[in-house]
């Protein structure tokens, strides 16, 4: 029994010195700053006429870029979303491309 | 009479389409626009666009966009008579009203916060021409620190 707890937290121990280590890892490799693309430029509105200003958030494979990628807060995220919904609506762009 | 509102319509017709027929169709919309009261803000015609994804056959299309202020219900008439058109291979109607509303209210709060707090700094509340130069070279000199810190970050 005491051996069995004794595992148990170990191994849990190890999974969070685990978790903290990758936490740290991928700070310290993967950081970019994060910013929001419509705030910093001042983008009211998010037309979806405009191709151009949707294209950076539709990769290759024609999917709305998830926004822990693009780094666009939720608010032009939700506005994004809808111009590229509607984009693809009215083939401006494509819903999927093999 | 209910309340107008602004739509936007989108339609495609396939490239290979006369001026006549483009014309005709815009006066039948116009015709059911007519019957609502509703005017038209601005026909704009994109021209020949590739488009994104084949619809009924169609690689190409023309595009149509016309800005309409008028009734809910018209939208409801529109989008039925438009189904009916075969040269027509795709429309939409959105309304864009709101989100013009937002937009604009946003950018007038901005610009008023901007004023205020650039008077309590003791500035006229535009910036001069002189600052808006000294700004953009700024912005010049910042690309160069952040493209080298995040080269030794990795």
């Amino acid at each position: 029994m005491s051996e069995f707890e004794g595992r148990g937290r170990g191994g849990r121990g190890g999974d969070k010195d685990k978790d903290d280590k990758k936490g740290g890892a991928r700070r310290t490799f993967f950081r970019r700053r994060r910013l929001c693309k419509f705030c910093v430029e001042k983008i009211d509105y998010i037309g979806y006429r405009d191709v151009k200003l949707l294209a950076p958030f539709i990769p290759e494979r024609g999917k709305i870029q998830p926004r822990r990628i693009s780094g666009v807060c939720a608010t032009h995220q939700r506005a994004l979303q809808v111009a590229i919904k509607r984009a693809r609506q009215i083939a401006l762009v494509p819903y999927v491309t093999d | 009479m209910s309340t107008v509102r602004q739509y936007e319509l989108v339609y495609i017709v396939p490239p290979e389409t006369t001026e006549e027929a483009l014309a005709d169709l815009h006066a039948q919309i116009a015709a059911v626009t007519d019957r609502f009261g509703a005017t038209f803000e601005k026909t704009e015609n994109w021209g020949r666009r590739k488009l994104a994804y084949e619809i009924a056959g169609h690689r190409e299309g023309v595009y149509v966009l016309e800005v309409i202020n008028g009734p809910a219900a018209m939208t409801a008439e529109l989008d039925r008579r438009l189904r009916v058109f075969d040269i027509v291979i795709r429309h939409m109607i959105v309304r864009v009203d709101e989100q013009l509303q937002i937009a604009d209210r946003a950018r007038t709060r901005r610009k008023e916060s901007m004023a205020s707090r650039r008077v309590r700094r003791g500035l006229p509340p535009e910036p001069t021409e002189q600052e808006r130069n000294r700004r953009l070279e700024d912005s010049d000199e910042l690309d160069g620190p952040e493209m080298g810190f995040r080269g030794g970050d990795r």
